[in-house]
């Protein structure tokens, strides 16, 4: 499966990335491709595009904020989890965002 | 469709944007202060340069509302909401309603402007909707609104920073205790951030006897994780004494979050311990009176802090019992592994 994901924090200190990491490790463990934006204090960083917005399967939100420039998103199906989650149990994140995607 | 934002993410949406202004607020005025000679009534900055460094940490300060309150509203309705909220909490910090008020206009705003955006208009007219339209009639309605709701909520504002200033000793532990627990709690997610605003919001309000305690709290568990993997090597595997280390840089930055690696793989002993060590840490910080001038925790602030040795004090004592405890409680690796089932991590 195709996965794009945004993870965002408030502090956008730590949290963030470290979510960032354990979805992405989490996802090429099962086989998935994964790209992975990061919303951190300093800005966007591994900006998602059109392209692979469109070309995902499902896309994921791993935040506890809103997103920036949400509206490439537009229409796409989003499996939503906090950063908390993400970082305690990634594998158990992309598990129900496969789920989600299976479901059409 | 705009995907749905829960209120709490509105809130840390807004939080998220305010902290820089509050950051530096909040350390250009502790060093305009620090640097400055102690008169009759409290520092008196007398340096012409230490006083345009105070004069921008407190107009960094007055943005710090509106900020809040514009990205509040920016969470819900997107940019056409940044203007109504802003100005909304602008005219919260007018009347004196502070961040309170500011989360009331952010809110306020975003759903007013979110309302007008659903209004259908002909093609022809859809430039002027951005520009002046819902700028117009969003900021007037939430205009209208704050300055009437404003007062009371200027009110309670006065009626809490009082109480505050005012606290006897037995509500300046259970205050300290409160927010200790509330910073371990998830080291850095909601509950922390909530207690962390708390007291940033406290420094803006003129008490910065708050973010005293709770800056030695922030740094508590992963200092005191640290200092565990140091003391009982044995009890942690080689992952989690790596983790030590770098636990130990983050504590001493003030980031909370350094701790969740040891949390995650052995909750039920690991959280009570920071849990306990950060109320002992927030505790001492507010009988002390130490006081911690930028929202920020952990050693890093010393240079703003008020009352060092007893700040760097509470914070021993904080990560001396959740060192203790959290060893206490674990045992060694070998006998973990052969007790119970492996669960895969």
């Amino acid at each position: 499966m195709n996965i794009v994901a945004v993870t965002a924090c408030p502090a956008g200190l730590a949290h963030t990335y470290m979510a960032a990491e354990a979805i992405k490790r989490a996802a090429q463990r099962m086989g998935h491709t994964i790209k992975v934006e990061t919303q951190g204090s300093m800005g966007l960083r591994g900006e998602l595009t059109p392209a692979e917005i469109a070309a995902a399967d499902i896309v994921m939100f791993c935040v506890d904020m809103a997103v920036a420039k949400v509206e490439r998103f537009n229409g796409r199906k989003i499996f939503r989890c906090t950063v908390a989650a993400a970082v305690r149990d990634a594998t158990g994140c992309v598990n129900g965002a496969v789920a989600a995607a299976q479901q059409g | 469709m705009k995907e749905r934002v829960s209120v709490r993410q509105s809130l840390m949406t807004g939080v998220s944007y305010m902290i820089p202004f509050v950051v530096v607020g909040g350390i250009f005025i502790a060093l305009a202060l620090a640097f400055s000679p102690i008169g009759p009534k409290g520092p008196e900055v007398d340096n012409a340069f230490l006083q345009k460094v105070l004069k921008t940490g407190e107009l960094a300060f007055g943005l710090m509302v509106p900020i809040l309150a514009g990205y509040i509203a920016y969470s819900i309705a997107d940019r056409p909401g940044i203007a109504p909220g802003a100005i909304g909490g602008a005219i919260s910090v007018a009347m004196g309603a502070g961040f309170l008020g500011g989360i009331v206009a952010g809110f306020l705003a975003g759903y007013i402007v979110a309302l007008l955006k659903k209004i259908d208009v002909p093609d022809a007219l859809l430039p002027v909707m951005p520009i002046f339209v819902i700028p117009i009639i969003g900021t007037g309605a939430v205009a209208l609104i704050m300055w009437i709701i404003g007062v009371p909520i200027a009110d309670l504002m006065k009626w809490m920073t009082d109480g505050l200033n005012s606290m006897g000793d037995a509500s300046k532990v259970l205050l300290g205790l409160v927010l200790g627990l509330m910073i371990a709690f998830d080291m850095g997610g909601p509950v922390n951030k909530v207690a962390y605003a708390f007291a940033s919001a406290m420094i803006m309000a003129g008490n910065a006897k708050i973010m005293g305690a709770v800056g030695a709290a922030i740094c508590t568990p992963p200092l005191g994780m640290a200092l565990a993997t140091f003391l009982a090597p044995k009890k942690y595997s080689a992952d989690e004494r790596q983790a030590g280390l770098s636990a130990g840089l983050m504590g001493l930055i003030g980031i909370t979050e350094g701790a969740i690696p040891f949390a995650a793989i052995d909750p039920l002993r690991v959280i009570p311990s920071i849990m306990a060590g950060s109320a002992v840490a927030g505790v001492i910080g507010m009988l002390a009176g130490t006081a911690d001038h930028a929202p920020h925790g952990g050693l890093i602030v010393l240079p703003v802090v008020d009352n060092r040795i007893m700040y760097v004090a509470s914070v021993l004592a904080g990560i001396t019992v959740t060192a203790l405890l959290v060893n206490f409680l674990k045992k060694p690796v070998a006998q973990e592994e052969s007790d119970s089932t492996s669960k895969a991590a």
